[in-house]
């Protein structure tokens, strides 16, 4: 596999902070992290619930901004760029895959893959319904364009908003928690189509879960536990790491 | 672009029962509006027509003459040079015309009733014979000397047919009163309720009666081209007539008989002239108008309160069930703007669509009203103007009304959709609901 070692880090996260203020009481969710991430790795953020990744993957996302410390994305510093120019990085950049999915409901399956091509503006008419059927081929919806989302299962929805999150050829993917609300054969499912997505176009992939089984696909498995980072291991060393701290208990 | 159209659009659909209350609010509100203004312009209409045909022109220039101080005389001496100044002084002209005004009693054999005379010289008055139409005898007969039209109404109210024989009893200053007997050359279709109380002679008939000279008249009544130039006219005629050597009395926006007091009040003597348009002749009448507009007026006002109130309402319960779809198209790159637009445009296809249903069921009111040809009973045909009930359909207006009340719906939804457009896509996308 190409770690890219030799090319520049594409996600670069150095003595990051963040706390959440809820009243008068500060939460810090991020205690000093710091994380790099080269183009086409696929990495596992693992952790228990609490532990952090959602708001990791929200500062790496460009969704939030960090209390302390430096987030760069695609060589940018996030804290410099007005919401506009975020919303723009995001836009071209960056493909988002949620938790329980985030589709348009009033829109079809075609037409919810099509929308970040149309925010991006760089396509005409034909181009993008090549780019959008070609994507709906390869998560296995293509007879499903002209559905609309509530008439999915979970798992094909998911395999939408893979789909939508990939249709810009993003340089970069982030999936918080993408196999939870999913059973797990789905799950994997989706996970292993990332994997080959992840192969054949080199897309970088972060994801997060709690799941041990999930993160058997990655490249790395980054481990957080209370805000910050504990190792970052192989999948197999990861498991084991897991299975020691779970007898421990 | 017209994917956030398709959003709006289909939301609207998803909520259909929200969608069709409000919609068919603001449809009410359209239809209710395109019917008060069918209503006003309708009076306004018949009021203009009735008016500038019997009563003023667009532009008048009349005036009084003082024998002495307190005898006022509602006329305009050595009036043929001032028509003359009049055609060259205002190229907006479409034709100008004189009438003797007098105040009299109509006697027949069994009735009598108190009239408006107007002395009309008939071969040299186009719009008369366009609006008035005769339904006994004829408009040329009134080119005979002692020859009277009157209308329907009257001719009802006195019992008298083309050919009857009437009195007219004038006052005349000096106290005593002058009459002459004239015949009925024809009898005209009622002109709404103005026609009720004039009547029209022969000019040189009704001279002979107040004993005035040829070169007097009542008033010089310029009727032009162009409704809206009328200020324009109104103002240059003041200016060249006072240069010319007339003098002109201040400007009053009331009918000439509301001016003989005033008039007898003051201490000069000889000719002044006045100088009015139709609006300041009818105005003791057209106070119906204005009524019914601010009516109108504070009627919309209340009801687009209400809508808009309703429209804010429904646009934050959209907003809180569509939190996450916010925040999940902030987090792949939709906007600010955008998101704001997609919520405008909701509320603005709501407004586009319920204006439409309530214009056209507005214009269907008005177009079966006028179809139906509705009499009036006198009290409300005292009001409107007229003894049918006139819906005046304008698509100007009805698309004004449109655009007016679409744009009040867009404009309330600004601060919601605003207020969407600010939420950070971190908080939205995590709201649970
Ligand atoms: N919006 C928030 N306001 C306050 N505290 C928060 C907020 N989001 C997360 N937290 C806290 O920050 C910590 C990390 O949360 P999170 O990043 O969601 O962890 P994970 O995704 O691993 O479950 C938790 O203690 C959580 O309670
Ligand atoms: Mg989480």
């Amino acid at each position: 596999m190409n770690s890219g070692v030799a090319q520049s880090p594409i996600v670069s996260i150095s003595q990051v902070t963040k706390d959440y203020t809820l009243g008068k009481v500060v939460v810090p969710a991020l205690r000093g992290v710091d994380l790099q991430v080269h183009p086409g790795e696929f990495i596992s953020i693992a952790g228990p619930s609490g532990s952090g990744k959602t708001t990791l993957l929200n500062l790496i996302g460009c969704v939030d901004t960090a209390t302390a410390g430096v987030v760069r994305v695609a060589g940018q510093d996030t804290k410099q760029l007005s919401e506009r120019q975020l919303t723009n990085l995001r836009l071209h950049t960056i493909g988002f895959i949620f938790q329980s999915f985030n589709l348009v409901s009033v829109l079809s399956v075609f037409q919810n893959v099509e929308f970040p091509l149309l925010l991006q503006r760089k396509l005409d008419k034909v181009q993008r319904r090549e780019r959008v059927m070609q994507l709906l081929e390869q998560v296995g919806l293509a007879h499903h364009a002209k559905h609309r989302p509530n008439e999915l299962s979970g798992g094909q929805r998911q395999r939408v908003a893979v789909a939508r999150a990939l249709v810009t050829r993003p340089q970069l993917v982030l999936a918080d928690e993408p196999t939870a609300n999913l059973d797990s054969v789905t799950g994997q499912n989706i996970i292993d189509l990332m994997k080959e997505l992840n192969q054949k176009e080199g897309t970088t992939f972060i994801f997060s879960t709690h799941d041990a089984k999930v993160m058997n696909h990655a490249n790395a498995v980054v481990r957080l536990a209370d805000g910050k980072i504990l190792d970052r291991l192989t999948p197999a060393e990861a498991t084991r790491a897991m299975a020691a701290g779970a007898e421990a208990h | 672009m017209f994917q956030l159209f398709l959003i709006a659009f289909r939301n609207l659909g998803t909520h259909r029962r929200r969608t069709l209350l409000l919609g068919g609010a603001i449809a009410g509100v359209t239809t209710l509006l395109v019917i008060l203004m069918g209503l006003s312009t309708g009076m306004k209409e018949s009021m203009l027509r009735s008016a500038t045909t019997l009563a003023t022109g667009h532009v008048n220039v009349a005036g009084f003459y003082k024998v002495t101080a307190g005898q006022a005389a509602p006329v305009v001496t050595g009036y043929p040079k001032i028509i003359e100044q009049i055609r060259q002084d205002v190229p907006e002209l479409d034709y100008v015309v004189q009438r003797g005004r007098g105040w009299a009693k109509l006697v027949s054999d069994t009735a009598a009733m108190q009239v408006g005379v107007g002395g009309i010289d008939v071969q040299n008055e186009p719009g008369f014979r366009r609006v008035v139409m005769v339904k006994e005898g004829s408009l040329d007969a009134l080119s005979r000397p002692g020859t009277l039209l009157i209308f329907e109404k009257q001719a009802k109210k006195l019992g008298v047919k083309v050919g009857d024989t009437l009195t007219i009893v004038a006052p005349t200053m000096r106290g005593t009163s002058n009459t002459v007997d004239v015949t009925v050359g024809a009898i005209a279709a009622n002109v709404g309720m103005m026609s009720d109380f004039n009547v029209f002679l022969h000019a040189a008939t009704l001279r002979s009666l107040y004993q005035l000279r040829d070169d007097t008249t009542g008033a010089i009544l310029v009727y032009l081209k162009d409704l809206s130039q009328v200020p324009h006219v109104q103002a240059r005629l003041r200016q060249s007539l006072e240069k010319a050597g007339h003098i002109l009395m201040d400007n009053d926006p009331r009918a000439f008989w509301f001016k003989f007091e005033v008039v007898n009040r003051e201490g000069w003597t000889g000719q002044k002239l006045d100088i009015t348009n139709w609006e300041d002749e009818i105005s003791f009448i057209s106070w119906t108008l204005t009524a019914l507009n601010s009516l109108t007026g504070v009627l919309i006002f209340v009801l687009l309160v209400i809508i808009g109130v309703g429209i804010m309402n429904t646009l934050w319960i959209a907003i809180r069930e569509r939190t996450r779809e916010i925040g999940t198209l902030r987090a792949i790159g939709m906007q600010r703007r955008r998101v704001l637009l997609m919520f405008l445009f909701e509320a603005m296809t709501l407004g586009a669509l319920g204006t439409l249903a309530g214009a056209t069921v507005g214009l269907g009111v008005c177009l079966g009203v006028n179809a139906a040809n509705v009499t009036m009973p006198d009290v409300v045909a005292v009001f409107i103007m007229s003894d049918k009930l006139n819906l005046a359909v304008n698509a100007g207006s009805v698309i004004g009304a449109m655009v007016f009340i679409t744009g009040c719906t867009t404009l309330i939804s600004l601060i919601p959709s605003f207020l969407a457009a600010r939420l950070k896509p971190v908080t939205a996308m995590h709201h649970i609901g």
